[in-house]
């Protein structure tokens, strides 16, 4: 079986398209029916994927030649459950959308189509050029579904989303220019090819401020502490379904872009700045955490949980291990997986209370909802990583990783596992235990939002059931590229290889 | 079938019983989801039975599938059955199954009445899970699992808001555990490269030397975890609170198993602890301290269910003391009658609950004696086998552990003392509920129950005594005495007798079944020859008996003959009284450490850090730049944000322009 990247990359956007064409209320089937196709691309990718056998279904085609930009696509064990989870959670969240009546709907679904091709591009790029493009290409789409059908302070909340995101894309976008052209040996071509840029070398000195740059972009995406202003007033202004999306696939990118760029590209400048990153990735974990205990508003508490949440991400990658590492890709998936669920579930909490999303006015859900009840829960353990999910897994390969070598860290860090059982425990009673508050009506999980959530929570079970369907596929590729940053840090080692 | 072919079963009936019973629920009529959650776990202690024919000297392991695995880090989706694990599984799964069938007519009227037996079987499945597991990584996973499962049936009346808060309590407190668990499977992976059984337990011998630090810090994080379920001091507070619960779940999780899997958890790991006999004797001090600690509280506290929650503390104290000390077999013997004689007397409690319709207090409590015959007969069986009485189950195996101790001399004779003491105030409290509970003057509702029906109140909060509506909670319309209803009967009967003759697998130099049976699993151990002689033996029961005869002696005339002297004196020793009754102030303390500070920060980084340091300084800085910008914009007559994207885009181009020139 072939696997055209570039059919699944454009299929959205082609599905977008069309529905641009069609009548008013068609637009939307025609969109959900292209993220329906990706989904089903990305599962039979994942059936025909090789572990283990390097980047696969490379498609790699001259695109601007004086600049040395490729049109270079491929899947390796980094991305291909990026790929999966854009795909995983794009199907669920349109189908909410489509039943949902919207103002220009066209439009809006023009940009969501939008969105996952470039979340897509962005994945599957092998060229530095081109992940810049689909990189800001996202912004755009997320800023007009914000700004156009948001709620509250929508405004505030795009500047302040646009601004922080461009000025990291800005910086980005010079570091990546400095490195191709700093990186051209003399009398070479110019090149953004990302596996050319691997063989050749800056020096040290320009590695440390570039990847400085590209660390400010990436952690504002992600978001890390400081870096996350936007994100209160976005989360709270963002129609339910853009945040679900923001919340589990956009923050990946970012850290993504540690391992797909950053750490093998410039191993000695990533080793520069481990210890700082790690200590914004630990401060992270503790910040996001108390501060998500103590918001009232249920999208802040998710929205703050996912700081710490990426913090621990990024902590696994920056602890410069193969189990960090490992734990580190396996959560960007399991986080993402939870995250778009939560939201919807949100969606549906909101919709019974009136729109009201601050947990002291919500209260005992579950009283005639217990299927809804049961969905939270399961979301609620995955998310607080309760072993026997596979966030577990993820995280304690993490902290495995961290404690190899960083064990302080580790055991700050572990604190952080601790507060989110606290925080997420008690949006679960505030909202669906105690008294039903006055505004609240308990009402069972309506089907459309059932179909949407029920898929996700059974890949939530399946992946805890078996986590290592997913660990050995990424097992070969995440341990690559951490290997020189790895190798940089300890000389040792790198002298007997 | 191979003995992993059966623990196999033994994990996978509680699975189908849960995933029937869920799914089910619409459609399952009447008590049938608790009939059916019942059967599932009969099926599983028949698979044990199937365990115990097959089971051998020999560990057996077998995996299904790998559960996670990258490099060194392996897992598999593995269990181990050895005579340890059977025991275990024999012990939890009967119990069990009594409880399930006494859940069937107690929570009879409940309306979650099928989510509780989803629950209830969710909790066996996760503790055999616990007991059956053959690495760390799935002993966490069950670990976890009970722990949930305790949250879940702690916060089962869910709109009662000190349900849902001490659900959240308990919940806390075992990720804490959980967190020590994984830190200390972390120290062990790392030095031994395994985390299956026998990789550690074998990599140690020779990663570590006696007492070897890091060991002992690893040990000492296991203790974090098994104290955390068990209930032992620091991290007890949680378990009282426990006792939101309904009552077969006090009896079930919160007595007879899932608190006991800290002892487990020592027992299972007791290579590490010999090789680190530090941390053996810190657990065997805690172990003391906690039971005598929560002897004196349990003298003082007036709710039923909570005299038996710091019962049950102080009675895994003695657990923890003897398996701390080498006395494996002891301890587990403890574990097994304890489950007996504990979840027989929350059953009773819960008899009398359901007599008093809701009401826990024992001040509202007396003469029962004549309404609830077999309540009071079983009731003070097991009120006997917790005192330690003569031949009853608790009397060997209380004695046993105490006997080990004075083995071990010298600082071990002091535990000792102390846990003789200890068991002076167990018999002491044990009659005092007997006593206030069944003898005195018959209460109203007792007299309405010797008239023929069970009395009707209005349904309140037991804890707060707030109103509440018929669905919240417990009684609803209808609830349950176990004079009236033959399930309650059928269970409380069979403990009834094992709490009686539960003793007889190890009466010293007679039988000591049990000890024989265990003794390949902790074949190893080095301490194998250390054992109390039988006369020392037969001596130290004696004295147990004569303890447990003057206790309940002492109480008879306390409570019974010269009733009224108690509160003489708890005004006279006012100061003694308000301490016990404040629990030694632990919830105080913890509020004033943990919760408060973890509140302020929290508020103290959402006004202080989010406003001003993030908002004010970063983003104000942000907007500045950009205010900049736009005076600048809106002096060639552009939008600020269209003017913004421009200068990026002019920037951009002259950054390019500038690194491809200056590459050329």
């Amino acid at each position: 079986m072939t696997i055209h990247l570039s059919i699944v990359l454009f299929l959205p956007l082609a599905a977008g398209l069309v529905g641009a064409f069609l009548p008013r209320g068609m637009a939307r089937w025609a969109v959900l029916a292209g993220t329906i196709a990706v989904l089903a691309y990305a599962i039979a990718m994942l059936a025909d994927f090789e572990s283990g056998g390097g980047l696969q279904y490379v498609t790699d085609d001259e695109w601007i030649a004086e600049l040395g930009i490729r049109y270079q696509l491929g899947i390796d064990g980094l991305n291909l459950f990026m790929v999966v989870l854009t795909a995983v959670s794009w199907a669920p969240c349109t189908l909410v959308a489509a039943f949902r009546e919207h103002d220009r709907p066209k439009l809006f679904f023009f940009n969501l189509a939008l969105g996952e091709t470039a979340v897509l591009g962005a994945f599957m790029a092998q060229d530095l050029a081109l992940f810049i493009v689909f990189f800001d290409l996202m912004l755009v789409p997320f800023y007009f579904m914000i700004g156009g059908w948001g709620t509250g302070e929508r405004v505030r909340a795009t500047t302040k989303f646009v601004i922080y995101t461009l000025a990291g894309s800005l910086l980005m976008l010079a570091a990546a220019i400095a490195l191709g052209v700093l990186s051209t040996p003399d009398g070479g071509e110019i090149s953004f090819s990302l596996a050319q840029l691997e063989q050749r070398s800056v020096s040290e000195g320009t590695q440390h401020w570039i990847v400085l740059l590209f660390a400010l972009a990436f952690f504002v995406k992600a978001p890390l502490f400081p870096l996350h202003g936007w994100v209160p007033e976005t989360y709270r202004a963002s129609p339910i379904v853009t945040i679900a999306l923001l919340s589990a696939v956009l923050s990946k990118v970012g850290v993504y872009g540690f391992l797909r760029i950053v750490l093998p590209v410039m191993p000695e400048g990533s080793q520069h700045w481990q210890e700082l990153f790690i200590v914004m990735a630990v401060f992270s974990i503790l910040y996001g955490s108390v501060l998500a205990f103590s918001q009232d508003n249920v999208r802040l508490v998710v929205a703050y949980s996912s700081i710490a949440q990426l913090g621990f991400i990024v902590l696994g990658i920056f602890a410069l291990d193969d189990k960090g590492a490992q734990g580190a890709v396996f959560q960007m998936l399991n986080h993402g997986v939870v995250v778009v669920g939560l939201f919807l579930v949100i969606g549906v909490i909101a919709a019974r209370a009136g729109g009201r999303e601050s947990l002291s006015e919500l209260g005992g859900m579950a009283f005639r909802a217990p299927v809804l009840a049961a969905m939270f829960l399961i979301l609620t353990f995955a998310t607080l990583a309760m072993p026997g999910s596979a966030n577990f897994v993820g995280e304690i390969l993490i902290l495995f990783g961290a404690f190899e070598d960083k064990f302080v860290y580790g055991l700050v860090a572990s604190v952080g596992v601790v507060l989110a059982a606290v925080y997420m425990i008690r949006v679960f009673q505030r909202t669906m235990h105690n008294r039903v508050e006055p505004a609240v009506q308990s009402r069972e999980i309506d089907r459309l939002s059932l179909a949407a959530v029920a898929p996700l929570v059974a890949v939530v079970v399946a992946l805890g059931l078996y986590p290592h369907f997913v660990v050995e596929r990424t097992e070969t590729a995440t341990t690559a590229a951490i290997e020189q940053a790895r190798n940089a840090s300890h000389p040792e080692v790198s002298v007997i290889k | 079938v191979s003995a992993t072919g059966y623990g196999w079963l033994v994990l996978a009936f509680p699975v189908a019983g849960m995933l029937i019973v869920s799914l089910g629920w619409r459609v399952l009529p009447g008590r049938l989801p608790g009939w059916i959650a019942s059967a599932a776990i009969l099926g599983s202690f028949l698979a044990s039975l199937g365990m115990l024919n097959e089971v051998d000297a020999e560990a057996h392991v077998d995996s299904a599938w790998t559960y996670a695995a990258t490099g060194d880090f392996v897992a598999d989706m593995s269990i181990l059955v050895d005579p340890l694990s059977v025991f275990m599984c024999l012990v939890v799964s009967g119990v069990s199954f009594l409880i399930h069938v006494y859940s069937v007519a107690y929570m009879g009227g409940d309306r979650g009445y099928a989510r509780y037996f989803a629950y209830l079987n969710y909790f066996v499945f996760s503790m055999l899970l616990l007991v059956l597991a053959a690495n760390l990584l799935l002993l966490i996973v069950g670990w976890a699992f009970v722990g949930a499962a305790s949250y879940l049936l702690i916060s089962y009346w869910y709109r009662r808001t000190t349900a849902t808060y001490a659900g959240i309590k308990a919940f806390v407190m075992n990720v804490i555990g959980d967190v020590g668990l994984v830190i200390a499977a972390f120290l062990l992976f790392n030095e031994t490269g395994a985390l299956d059984y026998a990789g550690v337990f074998g990599g140690a011998e020779e990663a570590f030397s006696q007492n070897d630090g890091t060991l002992v810090a690893a040990c000492l994080l296991i203790l974090v975890g098994a104290f955390a379920k068990s209930a032992q001091l620091p991290l007890h507070t949680w378990l009282p609170d426990a006792m939101e619960g309904p009552t077969p779940v006090s009896a079930l999780i919160h007595a007879a198993t899932m608190v006991t899997a800290g002892v487990y958890l020592i027992a299972r790991t007791f290579p590490l602890f010999e090789l680190a006999p530090t941390a053996a004797d810190v657990s065997a001090i805690i172990g003391t301290a906690t039971l005598v600690f929560a002897a004196t509280v349990a003298l003082v506290v007036t709710d039923l269910k909570r005299v038996i929650a710091y019962s049950t503390i102080s009675q895994i104290g003695y657990m923890v003391l003897g398996v701390s000390i080498a006395a494996y077999g002891a301890g587990l013997f403890h574990l097994m009658t304890h489950a007996f004689f504990k979840a027989l007397l929350f059953m009773g409690a819960g008899s009398v609950i359901g007599a008093m319709a809701g009401a826990q207090n024992l001040d509202r409590m007396g003469g029962f004696r004549r309404a609830m015959p077999f309540t009071f007969i079983t009731f003070t069986i097991g009120a006997l086998a917790l005192a330690g009485f003569p031949i009853m189950s608790g009397f060997f195996s209380k004695d046993e552990i105490l006997a080990y101790a004075i083995e071990r001399g010298s600082g071990f004779v002091v535990l000792a003392v102390v846990g003789y003491i200890a068991a002076f105030l167990t018999a002491f409290y044990a009659f005092r509920m007997v006593f206030r509970v069944f003898f005195g003057d018959p209460v109203p509702e007792a007299r309405e129950l010797e008239g023929g029906h069970v009395a009707h109140g209005e349904p309140m909060n037991p804890m707060t005594g707030e109103p509440e509506d018929t669905d919240v909670g417990f009684p609803g319309p209808e609830h349950h005495v176990a004079e009236r209803s033959w399930p309650m009967k059928f269970a409380m009967g069979i403990l009834a007798v094992l709490a009686v003759i539960g003793g007889v697998v190890g009466v010293p130099a007679l039988t000591d079944t049990l000890e024989h049976f265990l003794e390949p699993t902790f074949e190893e151990s080095r301490y194998h020859d250390v054992h109390p002689s039988d006369g020392a033996e037969w001596a130290g029961l004696a004295a147990g008996g004569l303890v447990s005869f003057a206790a309940i002696a002492l109480a008879y005339v306390m409570f019974v003959r010269r009733a009224g002297v108690t509160l003489r004196l708890r005004d006279r020793f006012g100061a003694v009284h308000d301490f016990l009754s404040h629990k030694w102030y632990f919830d105080e303390l913890y509020d004033a450490l943990f919760v408060h500070p973890f509140t302020r920060a929290g508020s103290f980084g959402r006004r202080v850090i989010e406003t001003d340091f993030v908002q004010g300084f970063i983003v104000g800085g942000a907007t500045g730049i950009v205010r900049v910008g736009t005076s600048f914009a809106r002096a060639i007559q552009t939008g600020y944000l269209r003017a913004y994207a421009l200068l990026l885009l002019l920037g951009v181009a002259a950054l390019a322009l500038y690194f491809l020139l200056a590459s050329s």
